[in-house]
């Protein structure tokens, strides 16, 4: 798929998920970014992610849960003794921690594709001449991250042999400090070298353009329709918002609004489109 | 007039008093230039120069003239010069922006914004000229070193620029690939294209060099490279002590992640006091093989003995492991975590970095931090030394040191396992070879010396198994 086609699928779940506080709209989206995920040929790679979502969405939910103690719906109480913890647990606040939770992981999960299915050439090659600069600082980031991931194994290994015991969050600092003044230095480099290659120089040309495929078009206009729809559902109310408190009650659904976020389940057709024979 | 022409001047990197390079006047044409001189002399600095990265992108104060290809360097950007001088930077994995080769070679075309239809045969042509065609299409995460700077080569040559400058290009490079690269560097200098490589091995390219500069203090020196003698090799200096009792052992080993095996039934051991080199291409199982050794791998079958001590790990980018405040520092916080009464002065005096003891490791140059790395590793009195690829990178004055301080270590008893490619270091050190390759791990038998106790035997270590870390 071509980034910028992924770009505006990315944009439309982000738009939706954060301008509503409807459980049900999020929820939609956070489907629809678990599904793409799921048809898409980077699947075999998001383990990470899922586990990384997962752990997030539940730190959300727990937070509010522990730290909102508004809400009429009692479930259990502790005692006001104890320093932060103590008072009473509501099943408001967990509702809203869960959808909390929700938008975190379907934020995340919206954005993942840039990391699993496209290079970053691909990337690069979305961006419009005007941020060529930009891209360059995107290319040394996204150089940084997997060189972290095997600094860190190979530093932590090291400093182990040299005595190093993970003893308390400020002993890390024997492993950090070094990985990341070595990703940094990493990323210099990069920079240096792809300003040696006349990066910056100005409009790029592309050794093959880019252009958007049929599938592309098809995804960017069911990402624009569902941003319509789903704003025209904000501006007229039928997108209605939901709070919790003070006292639990189900969320309102109305069609306008669940339809635009059907329409952002558009990559898992197009993905299977893509990998039947032609 | 000349392709490059330096005319006195002067650079400071930002925040530094001292200049990195000082006066210099020189002027260079078409040939191969050969770039000589210790770490931290001004060598990266001056090469930089010429393509504009300093100062442009390293900031700083310049002063006097430097015009390359008619352009004045202090004036033209360096994605401007880009289109004269094509630059070759020293680690093969920080200079890949794609993740195909033809597109990492038509970066720079698409940089320059030439046509698209252009840029294929532009390409096709680098990669000739490189020596590479065959790995057009491949991605560049499947290749070796070697392979990966040959491709860089080919994304500077993309270019058609006037003038190649490469940087201490073979220094993360095995002898192959390190051979490859600098066969192509020589034939494009005998094609016409001005080359400028800084090397420190320099036996390879000073027959096809019509230039040789030696830098010093930030200050080039031009020499005829016909009076160029190549140094002594390394000697092999006679041992005070014989090798002790068996140190470790491997025993029907087999290792390797998730599940699937690098190595399958390694019977190896060694010997206090003696020192065993591990041979053998990239990508082998070496560095797996040091690993179990050391205890950070459990192996997935068979069983691994260690006697009992401080084990002294070298791995293949030791400057990574540098975050203490000043090189005096470093030391001591691994003689602080050992316990050992050890020796920071004696042994930074040894390396040549007393003079540098209150300084920041990450801001000397690459050759200074490697000692620096050197010796916080290997100070004290560890009883089992584990070197990943020692001399890769290094200059002459830390590869002299090296082999000084595995000797002393060797000495007072330590057992030592180096894996390196390093013909010369391994003339110079090994008591035994093993020829790391195709899954397993064959001893070639002692080398110069006696060899101690095989595998099987036995006697004497006291028992650490199951490749559990000892520390």
């Amino acid at each position: 798929m071509n980034a910028r086609g992924v770009a505006a699928w990315s944009a439309a779940c982000l738009f939706v998920a954060l301008s509503t506080t409807n459980p049900v709209y999020r929820a939609a989206v956070l489907a629809a970014t678990l599904a793409a995920l799921l048809a898409s040929p980077g699947r075999a790679r998001a383990r990470p992610i899922f586990t990384f979502v997962l752990v997030t969405a539940a730190l959300g939910t727990l937070l509010n849960l522990v730290v909102s103690h508004i809400g009429t719906t009692v479930l259990f109480e502790l005692p006001d003794g104890i320093p932060g913890l103590g008072g009473p647990y509501t099943a408001e606040a967990l509702a809203f921690g869960v959808s909390t939770g929700v938008t975190l992981a379907a934020a995340v999960l919206a954005v993942a594709p840039f990391s699993l299915q496209l290079g970053p050439e691909e990337i690069l090659d979305a961006l419009p001449s005007a941020l060529s600069r930009t891209g360059s600082a995107l290319a040394a980031s996204l150089n940084l991250v997997p060189a972290l991931g095997t600094s860190l194994e190979a530093v932590t290994e090291a400093q182990r042999l040299r005595g190093w015991r993970p003893r308390g969050p400020r002993s890390w600092a024997a492993v950090a400090v070094p990985v990341v003044l070595t990703a940094i230095e990493g990323s210099i480099q990069l920079a240096e070298s792809m300003e040696a290659r006349g990066y910056g120089s100005g409009p790029r040309s592309h050794l093959r353009p880019r252009h958007l495929g049929p599938r592309d078009w098809l995804l960017v206009a069911a990402s624009t329709a569902a941003v319509g729809m789903f704003a025209a559902s904000l501006l007229t109310g039928s997108a209605a918002d939901w709070y919790p408190f003070p006292t639990l009650a189900p969320p309102e659904v109305s069609a306008l609004p669940l339809a635009a976020c059907l329409l952002l389940f558009a990559p898992v057709p197009l993905c299977r489109w893509s990998r039947s024979p032609s | 007039m000349p392709l490059v022409a330096l005319s006195e001047l002067t650079y400071w990197y930002p925040g530094s008093d001292v200049p990195a390079l000082r006066d210099v006047s020189l002027a260079l044409d078409g040939g191969l230039t050969v770039v000589a001189g210790p770490s931290g002399g001004g060598k990266s600095t001056l090469l930089r120069v010429l393509n504009g990265l300093v100062p442009h992108f390293h900031g700083g104060r310049i002063s006097g003239l430097a015009e390359v290809d008619g352009c004045d360097v202090r004036r033209t950007p360096t994605r401007r010069l880009a289109r004269s001088v094509g630059f070759v930077f020293q680690d093969p994995e920080l200079q890949t922006v794609y993740t195909v080769v033809d597109r990492e070679v038509a970066f720079g075309l698409e940089n320059l914004a030439v046509p698209g239809s252009e840029i294929p045969g532009r390409v096709e042509e680098a990669l000739g000229q490189a020596g590479i065609l065959h790995l057009a299409g491949r991605r560049v995460a499947t290749l070796s070193g070697g392979e990966r700077q040959r491709v860089a080569l080919a994304s500077a040559l993309a270019l058609r620029p006037r003038m190649i400058v490469l940087d201490e290009p073979t220094s993360q490079l095995d002898p192959d690939g390190a051979a490859r690269l600098l066969e192509a560097t020589r034939r494009l200098a005998a094609d016409g294209c001005a080359v400028v490589v800084a090397e420190h091995r320099l036996d390879h390219l000073i027959p096809a060099a019509t230039t040789l500069l030696e830098v010093r203090d930030g200050s080039p020196e031009q020499t005829d490279p016909r009076t160029w003698r190549a140094p002594s090799r390394a000697l092999r200096v006679g041992r005070t002590t014989s090798p002790g009792p068996l140190a470790w052992s491997l025993d029907r080993v087999d290792a390797g992640f998730q599940g699937r095996p690098v190595l399958a039934d390694v019977a190896l051991s060694g010997s206090s006091g003696e020192v065993v080199a591990l041979t053998g291409p990239d990508g082998s199982g070496k560095t797996t093989l040091l690993r179990v050794i050391a205890g950070t791998l459990a192996p997935l079958t068979g069983r691994v003995e260690r006697r009992p001590g401080r084990i002294a790990y070298l791995p293949q980018n030791p400057t990574s492991l540098l975050h203490r405040p000043t090189v005096l520092d470093e030391v001591m916080l691994t003689l602080g975590r050992a316990g050992d009464r050890g020796e920071a002065v004696e042994i930074l005096e040894m390396l040549g970095l007393l003079r540098a003891a209150d300084r920041y490791p990450r801001d000397l140059a690459t050759g200074e931090r490697q000692r620096v790395a050197l010796a916080a590793v290997l100070v004290g009195t560890p009883s089992l030394v584990l070197l990943d690829e020692p001399t890769r990178g290094m200059d002459a004055f830390a590869r002299s040191a090296l082999q000084g301080l595995v000797e002393r270590l060797r000495d007072r008893g330590a057992a030592v396992v180096l894996a390196t490619h390093d013909a010369e270091l391994t003339d110079a050190l090994a008591d035994r070879v093993v020829s790391v390759k195709n899954g397993g791990a064959l001893p070639l038998g002692p080398h110069l010396s006696a060899n101690p106790s095989p595998a099987s035997g036995g006697g004497g270590l006291p028992r650490e198994r199951g490749g559990k870390d000892l520390l």
